[in-house]
């Protein structure tokens, strides 16, 4: 990564610029007065038009691995979505426990996780939180507790693969792990993390959550089967999920990237779905596939990794990295102790996407200190497991927490903002908890 | 031609204050399927319809218009929750159930931009006075057709 | 840009493979039996899982300043379009001319070719057709010869510019050729094309256009101020496409691309657009103003960069050149009549983009032959006006072309093939032979 030469406009010193602007459209963003995908691209504008960047120098500080695994998710996902066939788990999980209240919610808690470690959380919450706000209303339960502990669940489900959530997949691309080291790293904690976190839900939730016999028999009496729309879609999909999610396995031994797998994995279901259409449902369905991803966040990325490649060509990153190097003495565990908690509490609070995108090249050039791409290791982990987790802490913490509280809202279930830091702040501060026992014994 | 030409300019109306059951009774009544509602001073505030009545009945979930809920296929068809719900939502004000108001249209309006609101979603359309935004008259389909005879 | 080391598979060479895929995507393309977007998805993703591209140089090889004019320049256009002002000036001009039948087509003609030069055709003919539609049923006057009009002008007029016509961006971003040289280049040759067309349109056409006195009455009291929907959002969206232009003139000289400017003029709109508003509405509205973008095509050009730059790497496009420099005795002048007429005839038949596509790098590398990238210069106009205007031959040869015969199939008039070409393979003819003539003088 070469610097850019100093063009500085009107005689500034480009780092100076690169930190103003990358500051401004984070208080910015911050302050949620203005889309963040908006203040993203006028922010990397700006880094180009004041001449931190060239254009090609942003295009190539633009991590398209992290991108278009993103976008090949989201469009295998929608399509899948299409099939009902996550209705269908969601009810048949319902049914399995006789759709007892607490069962319930441990049961769509767990399939919540599952699916999260394997898709986005934000399309898993939106999946699952429409049939579970339909259950409770037939069960004459408040929707609040499950909601919560779908909202927490994702994110921890989130956090054990390299697809599950955002962060990962940025440190995954920029740092070239592959899928394996995630599941073998990551997986172990998050288990246990879980099942804490259902045991406590149990205990706290478990006495209020009761229903009438009357009730129960309604929820019994849902067809699950009903549920799926298109059997043929459904098979189709499932084999195409099923082979991504084996391509991500096999990937790093076929040196193929992941952002390969997904778009071929996208374009061969639109292949599947659409073959046997006209030309014009064909452009219509796959127009539709694309235009329903989600452009905020992928916008969001874009401009996103070319401020931060602005204030990395500036020097600034390095001077950070630097600052960080000091304050926890060069020390190897204190830096990974600091990163976890510093990334969890930080994530509890502002987006943990900027977060992580600018901590992973501040890491990467810590490299030469303590011996080597390779020693680093336990600290991406230590990154992951904080900036995921933390999005626990309170409501604005995870896009996944706004997406159900902004469902919640329009349903008339509204989430108070105080109301979940409650609950949910100490759950995330057990979940590091657990973290650092797990970092501590194992890497450090 | 335009509207002002061709509306109803007494049509039946109904008070926020009214109640949700008192509307359905004068809805069955007059044969009328939108009921527009005014305030006290007749300043036009929205209609009442049928897709109110069903978007009080309907589970929450399903209103949400997310493309992972579309349909209601497989749940149970157990009446006991509607009757409720219908019951209690009988006594409250129609106020209550009035969301952002269908645009409406004004007496100047064309009545081409007419026939095309109702090509788009059925229902009679309110007609509302562009500066003191009360309530004049209200235009049904028929009114359309019989002026064009 | 070194090719990339023959990596075999199933023991083909990187070339053979290259080559199989190309023309099998090709080959699909033009059968139209599957959606292009989906084809060039699954093309690219074959060069790379069969190791005749890495994802990086698949990446590298996507011109990702294309994507982004294309992409800013349909986000501007969609949000401007909002505002009503295509109609406004549609009805405007209508009126000028007293709502006469020929008058009207020679506006709305001269209409549709501006507003093609500064935006996207298929954009433009989204907008004007709708209205001339209703002007033609007031009229009570046959639509057909408005709408073959409205689509030659349309293919002409995105001729005259950088931004007007995708082979003229795609041109222009890979050479780096700046807005002003298309102006000064393409525009004058593009005013006569024009003039000869609304002329010999005018005296085919003249006997069928009456209308009576009272259908023109009708006209005269639309209302075009009735039209414009957000005054704001017009006044916003005009200047914004008033200072992009302006960037368009001056970038050279700032040493600004095309693709910032777009981009960062779009998120300025958006930002016009949506600081008012609450969040949540904001993040509909930028979701929406992604959503509407043209992904099948944008996607399209994604896969194909992907395609073409597999052929490059491989050496297949240098074997390209050395055939066409062989086939034309390396002689300049013959070389680009050549392309002139062979891009016209083969645009009118088949998707000008993947032609042009490839015909980059294959001019590119006759520099050598004929003294430098400078000495190219006409070969570019060549290919440009060869491709653009080619496609106004035949009603598949230009994607104006289908949106407008799908609308007026919609409408209940459809533009059947024969009758098209009847029409208009002549008028094509014309405007390469007035290009041949233009060429020959200036450049050769």
């Amino acid at each position: 990564m070469n610097h850019s030469a100093a063009q500085a406009i009107f005689g500034l010193n480009p780092a100076w610029i690169a930190t103003t602007v990358f500051i401004a459209v984070y208080a910015l963003v911050i302050s949620e007065k203005i889309n963040r995908a908006i203040l993203a691209l006028l922010g990397a504008g700006l880094m180009i038009l004041c001449g931190v960047l060239t254009q090609e120098a942003a295009i190539r500080g633009v991590d398209f691995n992290t991108i278009g695994l993103l976008l090949g998710m989201m469009v295998i996902v929608a399509i899948t979505g299409k099939s009902g066939v996550f209705q269908y788990v969601a009810i048949w999980s319902a049914k399995k426990v006789n759709a007892q209240p607490v069962g319930v919610m441990i049961m769509l808690s767990l399939v919540t996780a599952v699916f999260s470690a394997l898709l986005d959380n934000v399309t898993t919450v939106l999946l699952i939180v429409p049939v579970t706000l339909l259950i409770t209303e037939e069960l004459k339960v408040k929707p609040y507790p499950y909601l919560l502990a779908e909202i927490l669940c994702s994110n921890i489900g989130g956090t054990a693969t390299l697809i599950g959530d955002p962060p990962n997949i940025m440190i995954g691309s920029a740092v070239g792990i592959p899928f394996n080291d995630f599941v073998i790293h990551l997986t172990p904690v998050v288990l246990v993390i879980l099942a804490a976190t259902v045991v406590v839900f149990y205990f706290v939730w478990g006495k209020e959550l009761t229903t009438t016999e009357q009730a129960r028999r309604r929820v019994m009496s849902f067809q699950e089967s009903e549920a799926i729309k298109d059997p043929r879609l459904l098979k189709q999909s499932l084999a195409v999920l099923g082979s991504v999610i084996a391509g991500f396995v096999l990937a790093h031994s076929l040196h193929i990237e992941p952002a390969t797998i997904a778009m071929f994995g996208a374009a061969m279901l639109l292949l599947l779905d659409n073959y046997h259409r006209t030309a014009e449902e064909q452009a219509h369905n796959v127009h539709h596939s694309f235009a329903e991803a989600e452009w905020v966040t992928l916008i969001f990325f874009l401009g996103l990794f070319i401020l931060v490649h602005g204030l990395e060509s500036a020097g600034v990153i390095q001077w950070m990295a630097q600052q960080l190097l000091n304050a926890t003495g060069g020390d190897f565990k204190i830096t990974a102790i600091a990163i976890l908690w510093g990334s969890a509490i930080l994530s509890a609070f502002i987006d943990n996407i900027p977060f992580v995108a600018t901590m992973i090249p501040m890491i990467k050039s810590m490299a030469p200190t303590f011996g080597g791409e390779q020693a680093l290791m336990p600290l991406w982990w230590a990154l992951s497991l904080g900036a995921c987790l933390g999005g626990n802490g309170t409501l604005i913490g995870a896009s996944a927490n706004l997406v159900v509280a902004g469902i919640a809202e329009r349903a008339g279930q509204p989430i108070r903002f105080v109301q979940f830091l409650k609950s949910s702040f100490l759950l995330m501060l057990m979940s590091i908890a657990i973290s650092h026992v797990y970092i501590w014994l194992r890497y450090l | 031609m335009n509207v002002s030409t061709i509306m109803n300019p007494n049509p039946v109306t109904l008070s926020v204050t009214e109640t949700f059951g008192a509307a359905l009774a004068l809805m069955r009544d007059r044969r009328v399927r939108v009921l527009p509602v005014v305030d006290l001073q007749g300043v036009y505030q929205g209609t009442f319809d049928f897709h109110d009545v069903w978007k009080t009945l309907l589970p929450k979930a399903v209103l949400l218009g997310m493309d992972s809920l579309t349909d209601l296929s497989f749940v149970s068809d157990a009446k006991d929750i509607l009757t409720e719900k219908l019951a209690e939502a009988s006594t409250r004000s129609v106020g209550e159930f009035l969301d952002v108001p269908i645009e409406p249209i004004h007496p100047e309006t064309p009545v081409k931009e007419a026939m095309l609101l109702f090509y788009q979603h059925d229902g009679d359309i309110p007609v509302v006075d562009r500066k003191t935004k009360r309530l004049v008259g209200i235009v049904s389909p028929w009114e359309i057709i019989d002026s064009l005879r | 840009m070194e090719p990339h080391s023959s990596q075999v598979i199933f023991g083909w060479s990187a070339a053979t493979l290259a080559t199989a895929i190309f023309i099998a995507v090709y080959a699909l393309v033009i059968s139209e039996k599957i959606n292009r977007a989906i084809l060039a998805l699954l093309g690219a993703g074959l060069l790379i899982l069969s190791g005749v591209l890495t994802q990086e140089a698949a990446l590298h090889g996507v011109d990702f300043n294309t994507i982004g004019l294309l992409l800013g320049m349909m986000l501007i256009v969609n949000i401007t379009g909002k505002s009503g002002v295509f109609q406004y000036i549609a009805i405007w001009s209508a009126k000028k001319v007293n709502a006469q039948p020929l008058g009207v087509l020679i506006m709305l003609s001269l209409v549709t070719a501006i507003l093609s030069a500064f935006l996207d055709n298929v954009t433009t003919v989204l907008l004007i057709v709708p209205v001339t539609l209703l002007i033609t049923e007031e009229l009570k006057v046959e639509p057909y010869p408005f709408l073959i009009a409205e689509v030659l002008s349309s293919n002409i007029g995105g001729t005259a510019t950088l931004i007007g016509d995708p082979p003229n961006i795609m041109i222009g971003s890979a050479i780096g050729i700046p807005f002003n040289a298309f102006v000064t280049n393409l525009t004058p040759v593009i005013i006569v094309v024009e003039a000869a067309t609304v002329i010999a349109f005018s005296l085919v056409w003249r006997k069928h256009l009456v209308t009576t006195e009272a259908a023109r009455q009708r006209v005269m009291q639309f209302n075009e101020a009735e039209a414009i929907k957000d005054h704001r959002l017009l006044k916003q969206a005009l200047s914004v496409i008033g200072a992009v232009i302006v960037s368009f003139v001056l970038a050279h000289s700032l040493h600004i691309q095309p693709a910032t400017i777009a981009m960062f003029g779009a998120a300025t709109l958006l930002f016009l657009d949506n600081y008012r508003r609450d969040a949540d509405h904001q993040t509909k509205h930028v979701h929406g103003a992604f959503a509407e973008a043209e992904w099948v095509t944008l996607i399209f050009f994604i896969g194909l960069f992907i395609l073409v730059h597999g052929l490059e790497a491989s050496g297949v496009i240098r074997w390209m050149a050395e055939q066409l420099l062989a086939a034309t005795g390396g002689d300049f002048k013959i070389t680009a009549i050549a392309i002139l007429w062979s891009s016209a005839i083969l645009s009118a038949f088949i998707d000008n983009i993947p032609f042009v596509a490839t015909m980059i790098p294959m001019i590119k590398s006759m520099a050598s032959t004929f003294g430098g990238a400078d000495a190219l210069m006409p070969l570019w106009w060549s290919l440009s006006l060869g491709a653009c205007l080619g496609g106004n031959g035949t009603l598949i040869g230009a994607s104006a072309n289908l949106v407008v015969a799908g609308l007026a199939e919609r409408a209940g008039h459809p533009i059947r093939f024969v009758r098209y070409m009847k029409s208009c393979f002549l008028m094509m003819i014309m405007s390469i032979v007035i290009s041949h003539i233009y060429l020959y003088f200036r450049y050769l």
